[in-house]
């Protein structure tokens, strides 16, 4: 899953015919004054400053400035731009016509297994997240667009009547068009709101999921996606990821600052268990990490250099099942090469390192390990009779 | 028994080369289990019509190529499953064209990165047709002694430690490919093995889930028991622990779940698996799923670790009822031939080797010449000369040494269009022949009349010296036994008008506090023969010979400098008519002397 931030979120919705107010993206209070210049709402309307980041609880953090004129909206510009939360520098703020209105209303699409569902409710903001009773919901198999009668059947449950009947039922249908077109996985619009010059429903906010595998079908997601979980990706992260996108296989890289247990592990599934098996001992995970899919060795020497540079860390879990055809001696090699590297520039003091691998040439990978110790190497190396996740008590305990 | 794949499955394989591994890896298992390959096509259009070589045993078997997936099953009817191994972007028409195939009733998508919507229309296209769509993002499929689809199982050693080359009593389901192989080994080594294992890919919505084959396992007197492996995210082990809790189940379902972690990480982070997942409001967490399947009364270890005594628990109870009885294992299992490399270095093969050579090496990581890493050739300073040195013969020679061979090569890169070697290259060059193919050429044309001299000429200058002849001696001895002497004599030039190339490398050589025998002699039996004949010098290929001998090359080696030398001059030739994009030419008419009879008529064929 991939998030998008607001902006680009409401361009593809605009795509679709869904209304949205008018807004602008900037990255300077320069930007702002010139788009002042030739956008002729900026100076008009009443508008709504909101910091242009994947960040949670903005109105708390007084990144969120509504009911500005343009000079209040530049002023609120300048002092949100480059202001650090967390590890999070704002870099962008949006700018907003501000939709006078009454009523708020509830419209999301999300992904199921059999195809998708329509989530209506007549009331929105944080009124519908106490109220999750009154969104009414329409199911709907894959392949399959909801008919004009589903969607104003749908509308009437949630209870809307006259004329918006209609309209909430045609915004539902403009909703599943963008979320299926743009291989969408969840999109949500809390409030949509009755704008009172013309009647018509606006999508005030835009919570956009996409499915990143499907990028290569738009070439126009010209965007990038946020990180999902609240801050920014650190550069050592970014650099993983780089690798990531050009190569066979895959490695994963994500740091949790504070722990002192590092993971090397291999394998989207097993990685987790490890992960599972730290935390269960009480240990303090300093990382995530994963290598899979025999991906080439320089790709896990790179990864193997970045957990070797997490500060504070005690032990390294080099763990991993039996593998199908990822090759260990490949792999481990390329392991080998980062922890050589990593103790020539004085790293790994103190450090102690646990392996337990099977898999294609896992005799020579393990024996390569265990030929570390000659090296100064804190090492301990077991096979696949030593059950998976048996290094991380032996680590934990070891203490 | 099993589930999806036995002995009568065969299989198509869409796509290219991780396809091609994907065959030999299942090759293995069918020559461990003594059936032949199942692998009766691949589709891959790119290469249709041609074949792949699959290694079964100690030898090879054909594995046609076609088109389409409605030709492959075409030529070969008894095809039912498709394995599809096609990029991310295009598997959907892929696993479209099989799942449309009436053949075909289980396709396999290995494809991982498959969007979301793309495996949602795939599973309900099967669904609707009653066929299994399995994946995307599969590992593969592995029935034990009978069939194997994808890599699953891992290396032929794996196999053998596993069991897989017979049944056991416990189905496996997971996501993880990786972990796959070690519930399989469990099962192997706490247990008597599995029937069929399933690896249904990590993705959020796979095709077919957990529950559609716990009904097929359900319903295989075989199986006694299913273990699954499964993660955060989704409702998948949900839906299983539903299944297992709404009524009595013949088999016993056991199960663990990853993700735990997930309560001391930031929110959202997102895992190896897509499917991986937490949802937004925080179903699908480890520990919901792992209540769930405790609630329905399935056997849920607290950790991974703990899995293999509860699969042992489990089975040593089957054991008791009689349930299952412990198993057979064969007396003895097909060995998978080593290769030559690896018998080898496990000192089970002498083989006699084809070549020698004492040279060269390029094993490592860069080749070495005469031992030599070519890298610390650059890096300490040596040049070209260097490496013809060592290459030619075998020793380092010194720097004054390399000066002398680079001021050869210097002064012989190139002599005009005009020369035989030119002309030949150039002639090429014209008639649109490729590089390589003008200069050689150019190269044919070096012999005893051009440029080919160099050898012959330190051959006997060398004899000379060493037979310490006088110079009359040695004009003696050329004249009874082999006529002219090579290295004297040139076409154009001569005393009044002498080869500066000549003057200039004796004139260098002679400046240096070395001996010069052979360069010495070579000079003086220039005096005798130019004072007869004023054009009977001592030539390029003479002077060369000679210094060459004198810095101590073999006499073989010698025409190669000019043959290096010259290859410059060639080349730049060549890449010159190129850049000119020169026209085909032939030799104007009145350049030829026509010599031949006169037009006649001709006789009646007798």
């Amino acid at each position: 899953m991939a998030k998008v931030l607001e902006g680009p979120g409401m361009g593809l919705m605009k795509k679709w015919g869904i209304n949205v107010p008018n807004y602008v993206v900037v990255t300077s209070v320069d930007e702002l004054t010139k788009l002042g210049q030739a956008n002729e709402w900026l100076k008009k309307s009443k508008l709504v400053a909101k910091a242009h980041e994947a960040l949670g609880s903005r109105f708390k953090l007084g990144l969120v400035k509504v009911d500005l004129d343009f000079k209040a909206a530049e002023a609120a510009t300048k002092e949100m731009i480059g202001r650090q939360v967390g590890s999070i520098t704002v870099t962008q703020v949006i700018v907003s016509e501000m939709i006078p209105h009454k009523e708020e209303y509830y419209c999301a699409v999300k992904s199921t297994r059999e195809g998708s569902e329509i989530l209506v409710a007549n009331c929105g903001g944080i009124e519908v997240e106490s109220n999750w009773e009154r969104v009414k919901r329409l199911c709907l198999e894959i392949g399959q667009a909801p008919s004009a009668d589903a969607l104003e059947k749908l509308s009437k449950e949630a209870g809307f009547t006259g004329p918006l009947i209609k309209k909430m039922a045609d915004f539902a249908g403009k909703m599943y068009g963008c979320f299926d077109s743009e291989d969408a996985q969840y999109l949500e619009v809390n409030p949509v709101v009755t704008r009172a010059s013309d009647g018509e429903l606006v999508a005030l906010d835009a919570v956009t999921l996409l499915d990143g595998d499907a990028k290569f079908r738009h070439p126009d997601w010209n965007f990038a996606f946020a990180a999902e979980f609240g801050r920014a990706y650190s550069k050592q992260e970014e650099e993983v990821m780089a690798v990531d996108s050009k190569i066979k296989g895959s490695v994963k890289f994500i740091e949790i600052p504070g722990g002192d247990t590092a993971m090397l592990p291999a394998g989207g599934g097993a990685s987790v268990y490890y992960s599972d098996a730290v935390v269960a001992r009480g240990g303090k995970l300093a990382n995530y990490a994963e290598y899979s899919g025999d991906p080439p060795d320089w790709a896990v020497e790179v990864l193997t250099e970045k957990v070797c540079s997490l500060p504070g860390i005690k032990n390294i879990i080099v763990g991993g099942a039996i593998a199908n055809f990822t090759d260990v001696v490949k792999t481990f090699g390329g392991i080998i090469n980062g922890f050589r590297k990593a103790k020539s520039e004085g790293k790994l003091k103190g450090v102690k390192i646990w392996v337990r691998r099977g898999g294609p040439r896992e005799k020579e990978g393990l024996d390569a390990m265990r030929a570390l110790k000659d090296e100064g190497f804190d090492i301990s190396v077991f096979d696949r009779n030593t059950p998976l996740t048996d290094i991380v008590d032996k680590a934990l305990q070891a203490k | 028994m099993s589930i999806l794949a036995n002995k009568d499955t065969y299989v198509v394989i869409q796509g290219g080369v991780a396809g091609v591994n994907a065959a030999r890896r299942m090759a293995e298992f069918c020559y461990l289990i003594k059936r032949s390959l199942n692998v009766l096509a691949f589709v891959y259009p790119p290469d249709a019509g041609k074949t792949h070589e699959i290694p079964y045993g100690s030898g090879l078997v054909a594995v046609p190529i076609y088109k389409t997936v409605a030709e492959a099953t075409k030529h070969h009817p008894q095809i039912n499953t498709s394995l599809v191994y096609i990029g991310a972007d295009r598997a959907m028409k892929g696993g479209m064209e099989a799942l449309d195939d009436t053949h075909i009733k289980v396709v396999s998508m290995i494809t991982e990165g498959v969007p979301e919507k793309d495996a949602k229309i795939l599973g309900a296209h099967a669904r609707k047709l009653g066929k299994v769509f399995n994946g995307p993002s599969s590992i593969g499929i592995v029935s034990a002694g009978s069939c194997r689809l994808g890599v699953i199982g891992g290396a032929f050693d794996n196999l053998v430690l596993s069991k897989l080359y017979r049944e056991g009593s416990f189905g496996v389901i997971t996501k993880s490919g990786g972990l796959s192989n070690e519930i399989i080994w469990i099962c192997s080594q706490f247990a008597d093995g599995i029937t069929t294992a399933i690896g249904i890919g990590g993705d959020a919505y796979p095709g077919t889930d957990y529950v559609s084959y716990l009904e097929m396992f359900e319903n295989d007197p075989q199986t006694k028991a299913v273990v699954i492996v499964g993660e955060m995210g989704g409702d998948l082990e949900e839906r299983a622990a539903e299944w297992y809790g709404a009524k009595k189940r013949r088999v016993k379902l056991m199960a663990v779940v990853s993700g735990f972690c997930q309560e001391s990480l930031p929110k959202g982070m997102k895992f190896g698996h897509a499917g991986a997942k937490e949802g937004l409001k925080g179903e699908g967490s480890a520990r919901s799923k792992s209540d769930a399947l405790k609630k329905s009364g399935a056997i849920v270890p607290a950790t991974f670790g703990a899995l293999g005594p509860a699969i042992k628990d489990v089975y040593q109870d089957m054991l008791k009822s009689g349930q299952v009885k412990e198993p057979v294992e064969p007396a003895s299992l097909p060995k998978l031939p080593k290769s030559i490399e690896a018998a080898m270095k496990a000192d089970e093969v002498m083989v006699t080797p084809l070549i020698r050579t004492t040279i060269s090496d390029d094993r490592g990581d860069e080749p070495c010449y005469d031992g030599y890493p070519a890298s610390e050739l650059i890096n300490k300073g040596y040049e070209i000369p260097h490496v013809v040195g060592l290459l030619w013969d075998k020793r380092l020679i010194s720097k004054q040494e390399a000066e002398i061979i680079k001021r050869i090569m210097m002064l012989s890169a190139d002599h005009g269009p005009c020369v035989s070697g030119a002309l030949g290259t150039i002639i090429a060059a014209c008639a649109g022949i490729g590089l390589s193919q003008s200069v050689a050429a150019g190269l044919i044309m070096i012999g005893p009349r051009f440029g080919g001299a160099v050898t012959d000429a330190g051959r006997f200058f060398k004899h000379a010296v060493d037979n310490k002849m006088t110079v009359d001696e040695f004009l003696t001895y050329m004249k009874k036994n082999h006529g002219p002497v090579p290295g004297i004599g040139h076409r154009v030039k001569s005393l009044r008008n002498p080869d500066k190339r000549v003057k200039e490398l004796v004139g260098y050589v002679k400046s240096l506090p070395i001996k010069t025998p052979c360069l010495d002699f070579a000079l003086q039996v220039e005096q005798v023969t130019a004072a007869k004949k004023d054009n009977l010098i001592l030539n390029v290929d003479g002077t060369m010979a000679a210094v060459l001998v004198d810095i101590g090359f073999p006499v073989d080696s010698l025409n190669g400098f000019f043959i290096l030398s010259r290859t410059i001059g060639l080349i730049g030739h060549w890449v010159d008519q190129k850049r000119q994009d020169s026209r085909l030419i032939r030799l104007f008419d009145y350049l030829v002397n026509y010599a031949a009879p006169k037009r006649r008529e001709v006789p009646p064929l007798k």
